[in-house]
């Protein structure tokens, strides 16, 4: 037994040792929300570790890219006048629930953080959502698709604020488009009468964000009693990476087009191997996390012809000013990571700055001030094109509302990739949507 | 230790070193858990089910009844226990890698179910919304809720030492050690086994309810292997086989993990606790539990084999 | 019939599958054939050796199919240290120790890629891509046929090995009894080192196979690979090289046919059904013996 008192004394002392670290921290650090602070301090959870620590870099970096600007500019103005800096401090959620748990405690009662930001997966954001409630600390969320987020009604979700389009709306859309631009391009190339019934077919990740797409467009349909009829809905596990079979079954459904609810690890080889392995010669639509370089990379000449659904690209913009903020987002970007940021990357960028912009317009770090000055934020785009160019929150579920597009691939035989542009809706678009030459249209069998 | 875990929360103010200890204890019952079964001969890489059962049993059951988390997690446990036997039953003439296999397996069969055919009752993907285990609305009530964990993992751990030290903890041992002897000794090693079984898939699930409640959300990620290996990592570092192995092995790491985490440390913090595992097992087989034996055995093999040396080292 | 097409088609996804998982499954038993142990990081191996190829291809633009040498000759290399290291030592300890010692390994490789490479998702574009051959009704790709017939060479090649060299006959010698080997003077350390580091070469050729068939892949890409070879040679029979060819074939098959017929998500649980369903029937995996 007395080894064990021995080990057991070691460890007492190294946990209290160690307690007694982090105890010393706040300590050190004034109390926040007196009005009066010197610095101001935004909390971003992102996944540094774990299967999404691709993303949460990428979201990471672009908070630190804001930050510096932001700082860079003087800093945010309070109520008094003084100019204050902004101090970002990292929570990683290791892509775990209990990971995300813990980094947003820390973040909020050690690192007394004013604000936060970030978010990814919506099974992990979830996980702290109580502890923003218990808290009431104003956070905005720029990376989870779920609108769970901020429907959910077991927990007080008052100061979450969703800066990140949701699988309801950009599944409405993208299902929108089909019907409105797709649709009657298939029926003229096929000479069809206009009421030809439209045959998608879905293939999703049998997870939250790919069942929230599929749930969208089935409701989007409905809804709308739009002329398109569901021929094949197929699903695939998370990380899978061969879907030759569900393709060889949504071919033998002869869809019009076909609808991927898929990362971007995985949208790439849905159509790679649709294309080169099963020769199922069709548009593929896909959702918007998809456009990064990554997948163009992965996709090589398959891309030709396929659709994104999208609000930032590391290819295309929008002409005018939101094209001219994006690239210099993405050259201050590569100047201190030497990468390019994501879409992700994008809107916690703007997080950043609308956590900024709420603070100021508060003109203290009072929680209660900072989140109604998030209810009544309308602030200019930053980056991204906001409906109206103005970033504001929808009173009901506190949601922003993006001004989406949908983007054409086209080949490029010099750099060996496909390249957007952007066909829809009308006041964005630079040219218009196509039917490539090899595409085949579906039939009924 | 036990004064540690008393004190420490009334020491701190820091809500984060509390959540930790909560999130840790908690481990601390899972681990024990998985050794319990180790303990009669059985390693399993699918604990994360059982985790996840007794959360989504206590869950539900308190969603439907409203009957206090306090109760449910019990209820929800047994229901893992019950799911325990049914997978005792096929597994108990395996083992070994043919048991290991089938356990992880197991995880995935449960979590594939949890999405697909139960759903409806699961909320599926999307998860459900769990009640806490102790409402926010009483004063204070983070300190309640960690004594009361802190209550049911010392419950836990004063069971499991029961257990192992009386005639079932015997058998255990026996069939662990051979199986046959213990058969002609008069000990049935399918009863025991399944037995086994029960009271580890019991004690985890009393873990995976005790965690979501406390989380407050439940979604079927429950079911990662992470939460499979965890464990496991905890206990071979600890000391497998041992009561204090889990305790020891859980409180170490978590503070390895977090110190490291601390630095800013991302993938590298893998990289050292897995250098640490594999050096455990290698030189450390019976866990850090054994760590004042083993040093002592070193010195005197240094002292053997150098004498010379001596005076230089002190 | 459109039906039979599918079904066909489906059936050849499979195969192709299984030839994956074949590699994988008969790495592993070789090891375990003569070691004893089941390496449960098994599927990091082949992760590593897809980034070997991958780095070599970006290096020197060589055809992947022929960096699939080189991409084993390293992992026969990597595959020896290891062994050396870690499974050495606890060669003859408890049960199971060597999974436990996997997952620290696990750990170490996966992180430890990802330190190297980074974790974002990378593809390896094949020269043959978009060439298809015709067999009878399907249009099959020049890739899935290189990559079975690669397959299936490696596997003569292993064949021939085992059969015809003094080291291969050794293996043999050594899995078939240690402690007889020993006694007639056959090193077996050095035959635990040559099997791993095979073993490894294997995975390294899937890996290979793997990313040259159009998948992308990043450093956590190995796992679910890796418990699936676990599950086949289990199924299989432990150490029995034709238990992993069938059962890879069978995991393939069922696979592709769950994925069909019940939906996506049933893809790696009906391998975990198919098992448990085998080992209630047969304890000991389909062509497993009893003992040990």
């Amino acid at each position: 037994m007395k080894k064990h008192v021995l080990t057991i004394a070691v460890l007492i002392i190294t946990a209290v040792l160690l307690a007694g670290c982090t105890q010393t921290q706040p300590a050190t650090q004034q109390p926040s929300g007196t009005g009066s602070t010197s610095v101001i301090k935004v909390g971003v959870i992102a996944s540094l570790t774990g299967p999404a620590s691709n993303v949460g870099t990428n979201m990471w970096q672009s908070a630190q890219v804001a930050a510096d600007k932001i700082n860079a500019e003087g800093g945010v103005t309070l109520k008094d006048g003084s100019k204050v800096q902004l101090k970002l401090i990292v929570g990683d959620d290791e892509s775990t629930a209990t990971g995300g748990q813990k980094a947003a405690t820390k973040l909020i009662t050690d690192d007394k953080v004013d604000i936060l930001v970030g978010g990814y997966s919506s099974a992990v954001t979830s996980a702290y959502e109580q502890t923003i409630a218990e808290y009431k600390i104003p956070f905005i969320v720029t990376g989870a698709s779920s609108p769970i987020i901020t429907h959910r009604p077991d927990v007080d979700t008052s100061y979450i604020f969703h800066h990140c389009p949701t699988t309801d709306t950009y599944g409405e859309y993208t299902t929108l488009f089909i019907d409105q631009v797709v649709r009657p391009a298939v029926n003229k190339k096929l000479n069809a009468s206009a009421d030809r019934p439209f045959r998608l077919a879905l293939l999703y990740q049998d997870t939250a964000f790919g069942k929230g797409i599929q749930t969208a467009v089935n409701n989007t349909i409905t809804k709308n009693k739009l002329n398109i009829q569901l021929v094949s809905q197929q699903s695939f596990r998370m990380g899978d990476s061969d879907f030759r079979t569900q393709l060889t079954a949504i071919k033998a459904a002869n869809p019009d087009a076909v609808y991927n609810g898929a990362f971007p690890n995985e949208g790439a080889p849905i159509i790679t191997q649709a294309r080169r392995d099963i020769g199922l010669n069709t548009i593929f639509l896909n959702a918007e996390n998809n456009d990064n370089a990554q997948f163009y990379k992965d996709l090589g000449q398959y891309g030709e012809g396929a659709i994104i659904e999208s609000r930032y690209s590391p290819y295309t913009a929008p002409a005018g000013e939101v094209s001219e903020a994006q690239e210099g987002f993405k050259q201050s970007y590569f100047a201190r990571f030497g990468t390019y940021p994501d879409m992700m990357g994008a809107s916690t960028y703007e997080g950043v700055y609308i956590a900024a912009k709420a603070i100021g317009n508060a003109g203290t770090t009072d929680k209660t001030a900072v989140r109604q000055a998030l209810v009544d934020l309308k602030m200019p785009q930053v980056i991204e094109a906001m409906k109206d160019k103005t970033i504001s929150f929808s009173p009901e579920f506190r949601e922003s509302t993006f001004d989406l597009w949908m983007e054409q691939l086209s080949y490029n035989a010099t750099i060996g990739e496909t390249r957007p542009v952007i066909v829809w809706p009308d006041n964005l678009k630079t040219t218009d949507f196509v039917l490539p030459p090899w595409y085949v249209a579906g039939s009924s069998p | 230790m036990l004064a540690a875990a008393f004190v420490i929360p009334v020491l701190t103010d820091s809500m984060f070193i509390i959540n930790l200890m909560v999130l840790m204890l908690i481990f601390i019952i899972f681990a024990s858990a998985w050794n319990l079964l180790a303990f009669s001969g059985q390693g399993s890489l699918g604990h994360a089910a059982f985790f996840g059962i007794g959360a989504y049993g206590s869950t539900l059951i308190a969603a439907k009844s409203s009957i206090s988390p306090l109760v449910t997690i019990f209820l929800g446990a047994a229901v893992a226990a019950l799911i325990g036997i049914l997978i005792g039953l096929t597994c108990v003439r395996l083992k070994e890698w043919f048991l290991a296999m089938v356990t992880f397996g197991f995880a995935i069969i449960v979590q594939t179910l949890t999405v697909s055919v139960l759903a409806p009752v699961t909320g599926g993907w999307d998860g459900i919304a769990s009640a806490r285990l102790i409402s926010p609305t009483i004063p204070s009530y983070q300190l309640i809720e960690y004594y009361a964990v802190l209550a049911i993992t010392i419950g836990s751990i004063v069971a499991l030492w029961y257990i192992m030290k009386s005639k079932v903890g015997l058998a255990f041992l026996a069939i662990r050690e051979n199986e046959l002897e213990a058969r002609a000794a008069g000990i049935d090693p399918v009863r025991y086994r399944l037995l086994a079984f029960a009271i580890s898939a019991y004690i985890a699930g009393v873990a995976g309810a005790l965690q979501i409640h406390h989380i407050g959300y439940l979604t079927p990620e429950i079911y990662g292997v992470e939460n499979s290996f965890w464990p496991i990592t905890y206990v071979i570092l600890g000391g497998l086989g041992t009561l204090a192995g889990p305790v020891v092995g859980t409180v170490v790491l978590t503070i390895i993990w977090e110190g490291l985490k601390a630095t800013g440390m991302t993938f590298g913090r893998y990289v050292i606790i897995g250098v640490i595992l594999i050096l455990a097992i290698i030189f450390l087989p019976k866990g850090l539990v054994s760590l004042p034996e083993q040093v002592q055995e070193w010195r005197k093999r240094f002292r053997k084999k150098e004498p010379l040396q001596e005076p230089a080292v002190k | 019939m459109d039906n039979i097409g599918v079904l066909l088609q489906i059936i050849f996804w499979g195969l192709y599958a299984g030839c994956i998982y074949i590699l994988l499954a008969t790495g592993l038993n070789l090891i375990f054939g003569v070691m004893k142990v089941v390496n449960f990081a098994h599927g990091e191996f082949l992760m590593i050796g897809a980034y070997i190829t991958f780095t070599i291809f970006i290096l020197t633009g060589f055809n992947p199919y022929l960096i699939l040498v080189l991409s084993m000759l390293a992992l026969i290399g990597i595959g020896a240290v290891i062994e050396r290291l870690c499974f050495r030592p606890i060669l003859g300890t408890g049960k199971l120790n060597e999974i436990f010692l996997s997952i620290g390994l696990i750990y170490i490789i996966q992180n430890g890629a990802a330190m190297i490479w980074g974790d974002a998702w990378q593809s390896v574009k094949s020269p043959y891509a978009g060439i298809t051959v015709q067999i009878g009704s399907l249009d099959v790709p020049f890739d899935y046929i290189l990559i079975m017939v690669f397959t299936a060479a490696i596997l003569c090649g292993l064949y021939l090995f085992l059969k015809k060299t003094t080291i291969g006959m050794q293996m043999r010698a050594s899995s078939q009894n240690r402690k007889g080997a020993m006694l007639v003077g056959i090193d077996v350390e050095r035959i635990d080192i040559i099997s791993f580091g095979l073993g490894c070469a294997l995975a390294a050729a899937a890996g290979t196979l793997w990313v040259v068939s159009g998948q992308v892949f990043n450093p956590y890409m190995g796992s679910i690979p890796a418990v699936k070879a676990f599950a086949i040679i289990i199924l299989g029979g432990l150490g029995s090289i034709p238990g992993a060819i069938i059962g890879g074939l069978l995991m393939g098959l069922a696979e592709n046919g769950a994925a069909y017929f019940l939906g996506g998500i049933w893809k790696d649980a009906i391998s975990f059904v198919i098992l448990i369903i085998v080992l209630v029937v047969k304890p000991t995996g389909l062509f497993g013996e009893k003992g040990e």
